[in-house]
């Protein structure tokens, strides 16, 4: 914890006259509060800014820590040293966010003494881990989404570190509401229905330990995340393991919960376990929409690929694949399992082909990413054109009445049933040759400094 | 030290390296040099084990730069051309961080900043911020910082630029001493006239290949380069040098530019066979300005 990055954030975060001004700012606020009546307690005064200094600025803080490095050309120093991976991502979510943390740590002391002196200790306890964990969560999700963009861009504008802090700032905003789901006192303040227990895989789980656990575990998991992307950074291989344990874990995570299990899917007696196959297939095919949109789509990698596969080392090509790629085999698989136990299970053509036009859908979708990234803000034309392919077009078939062409466009059942699956594929094909085009080097050579990698 | 077999490195629409081999002995400083986008960045960076090659092999003291990366980090120091500090920490906080951040034990960081210090002549600014440092003191800072975990290989891009004269001088006596205390150098510059007075070989990049397919000697005691002239031009004095079993580097009809033993009675005998051919020899001397005649004799042909 204490490695060279963290000491270097100490000299510079943790200066005397930072220090000083931090307590004297925090000390007023806190006297204000005691002494301006009943409506605003020394409390609530540190509950809110500790919002706004470990959560709000504190990720904008995690956000920066890296950017900050590009950007001073400070970051090739780093790469070169010897500090580890893990040292190093530490070293960045703590060193930056040192005097957010300072500020928060006399907000939380504030709040544990108002909390006991006001007899509450269990619940001030636990609203304690809380205060800790959501702070956390914000700055690690803010430095993984940085750690997630230096490999797109080297240039980062106010706007892009505002976007990191807003991901931080929104899984915040998720570990509290999943809080308030499981917390019976803060769901009634609120006037909402608090959650005792949750269905998941059959079983009624208390909902407390539950939904505390998955923060724990979520949060874990942006920490990896985190750690690998910074491992990437350092030049050192990651190895497909991890990202295939993340899918099984949220395959079987999204797929154990009865709630979300199509209402009339479970009218029409469909199996449960196809059931559960189809919320795992949607997970991965969501999880390989979102990789793909944020990871860079390194066509220098993907002519790597090629030339490995040809070779024969296939091995090799799958140890460096895409968090993307990965998803989407794994939604492949998961979809063939599906259409497998459909038929196995005598449910006929049509949910098969809902499901293979489905698998469609995403080869094509992903390959028009790929096609565009050879351009400028080539995802945003990627997003534009899926827009004109989701929404626009059939719009307009429906408007002038050729309703039986919108299974083209988006997985819906078409007559004859294999129709709308076939021209899906069809589309698929020609989005996966225009991608393959993109990808083959051109001939014209021009030779230019490197991006930033 | 270094070895690079076969080196291609591609840009997503581009390729930037084209089969670079090259080798770089040890406790050598090795110039790199060729036009603007030849290469030369694109190549210190893949040495560096920062950029991964498409295909071929770069090793560093006999690791290869795709397997272990982190390893050749350990044994290598990087200043890039556009390099920061950290401005609002002191030169001796600068160069602890780069000490501590290289691996050094607690206990020896105090004498390895002072010998860095020492080193780059910061040791009466260890105080001074790094942001109130001139260029010239700013450049010796990164290389302090660079070599503070006396790295084996130290690749610097372009050190010399926006240096004045007296800077620059101080930076070629400094690289010298890092090469005589047992580091291997590879420096990128445009300026050649400092190159010929450190390094012992140059190496031109261009369009992403070497030119000539191989380094050029740039300094040698023994055999110097140089250049003969005569009064009136003879189509056959190229061919008259080769066979008289001397080393040409350049020629055309009035001068060559040749490789040739320092020894006196050597050169007399050869001069005494050219006029003794008819050739009308105006001038024989050693070439004051050889890399740069080097270098422009080869960029542009075309790489090999």
């Amino acid at each position: 914890m204490m490695g060279p990055e963290f000491r270097r954030y100490l000299w510079l975060e943790l200066t005397p006259r930072r220090i000083v001004f931090m307590v004297a700012i925090l000390a007023l606020v806190f006297f204000a509060a005691a002494v301006s009546g009943p409506s605003w307690t020394p409390y609530s005064a540190a509950e809110t800014i500790y919002y706004l200094i470990v959560v709000i600025w504190g990720a904008r803080n995690a956000g920066l820590s890296i950017v900050n490095e590009i950007r001073d050309r400070t970051w090739d120093l780093q790469r070169l040293s010897s500090i580890g991976a893990a040292e190093m991502a530490l070293g960045k979510l703590f060193g930056s966010t040192i005097y957010n943390w300072f500020g928060g740590a006399i907000c939380l002391a504030v709040m544990l003494v108002y909390g006991f002196a006001h007899g509450t200790p269990g619940s001030t306890i636990l609203d304690f881990i809380y205060y800790v964990i959501v702070g956390l969560v914000a700055q690690a999700a803010a430095l993984l989404a940085s750690l997630v963009a230096i490999r797109r861009r080297s240039v980062h504008s106010r706007l892009d570190v505002f976007l990191y802090q807003l991901l931080g700032v929104i899984a915040a905003v998720a570990v509290a509401y999943v809080w308030e789901a499981a917390d019976p006192e803060s769901a009634l303040l609120l006037g909402r229905k608090s959650t005792d227990v949750i269905p998941w895989w059959g079983a009624l789980v208390s909902a407390r330990p539950f939904l505390l656990l998955s923060l724990a575990i979520f949060a874990g998991w942006i920490l990896t995340g985190c750690y690998r992307e910074m491992r990437r950074e350092l030049k050192m291989e990651n190895g497909p393991l991890v990202w295939v344990g993340f899918l099984v874990f949220s395959g079987l995570y999204v797929a154990g919960f009865d709630a979300w299990l199509p209402h009339e899917a479970v009218m029409a007696n469909w199996n449960v376990i196809a059931l559960r196959l189809a919320l795992a297939s949607t997970t991965f095919a969501a999880l390989t929409y979102a990789m793909v949109l944020l990871e860079p789509k390194d066509r220098v990698l993907y002519r790597w690929y090629a030339g490995q596969i040809i070779s024969g080392r296939i091995s090799r090509a799958f140890g460096r694949l895409q968090a993307w790629l990965i998803a989407y085999g794994a939604a492949v698989l998961i979809t063939i399992v599906l259409i497998w136990w459909l038929f196995a299970k005598g449910f006929g053509a049509f949910y098969p082909a809902i499901a293979v036009a489905g698998l469609g859908f995403l080869t094509r979708d992903v390959s028009i990413f790929v096609f565009f990234s050879a351009t400028r803000r080539g995802d945003f034309a990627a997003i534009v054109s899926l827009f004109a392919l989701y929404v626009l077009i059939p719009a307009i078939l429906e408007g002038v009445g050729l309703k039986n062409m919108l299974p083209f466009f988006y997985p819906t059942p078409s007559n004859p049933v294999w129709l709308g699956p076939a021209v899906v594929w069809v589309e698929a094909s020609i989005a996966l040759g225009l991608a393959a085009s993109r990808i083959t080097l051109g001939g014209k050579r021009m030779i230019s400094g490197p991006s930033r990698s | 030290m270094i070895e690079v077999r076969d080196l291609v490195y591609e840009y997503p629409a581009k390729r930037a390296l084209e089969g670079i081999s090259l080798t770089v002995p040890p406790q050598t400083i090795v110039a790199l040099v060729g036009p603007n986008g030849a290469g030369k960045t694109t190549l210190l960076r893949c040495l560096a084990a920062l950029e991964p090659p498409y295909s071929g092999l770069v090793t560093i003291d006999g690791l290869d730069t795709r397997e272990h990366p982190r390893e050749i980090h350990t044994r290598l120091g990087y200043l890039p051309d556009f390099y920061g500090l950290y401005d609002e920490l002191t030169v001796r906080r600068c160069l602890t961080y780069a000490a501590w951040s290289h691996g050094i034990a607690a206990a020896a960081v105090d004498g390895a900043i002072t010998k860095a210090a020492e080193r780059v002549g910061l040791s009466d600014r260890m105080e001074s911020r790094a942001g109130d440092l001139s260029r010239g003191l700013r450049q010796r800072l990164g290389i302090g910082q660079a070599i503070v975990h006396e790295p084996k290989v130290l690749l610097l891009d372009e050190p010399a630029a926006g240096l004045d004269p007296q800077a620059r001088r101080d930076l070629s006596i400094l690289l010298i001493s890092l090469r005589d205390a047992g580091m291997t150098l590879v420096v990128s510059s445009h300026i050649l006239a400092e190159l010929e007075d450190y390094c012992s070989e140059m190496i031109i990049i261009e369009d992403g290949k070497v030119v000539g397919g191989r380094p050029i000697k740039v300094k040698d005691v023994e055999r110097p380069r140089y250049l003969i002239e005569i009064a009136t031009a003879r189509a056959d004095f190229g061919d008259f040098l080769k066979e008289a079993g001397i080393d040409v580097m350049e020629v055309d009809e009035h001068h060559a530019l040749i490789t040739h033993t320092r020894n006196a009675a050597a050169r007399a005998k050869l001069v005494r066979d050219l006029v003794t051919a008819g050739f009308e020899v105006s001038s024989f001397g050693e070439s004051s300005r050889a890399l740069e005649e080097a270098y422009f004799s080869q960029v542009g042909k075309g790489a090999a």
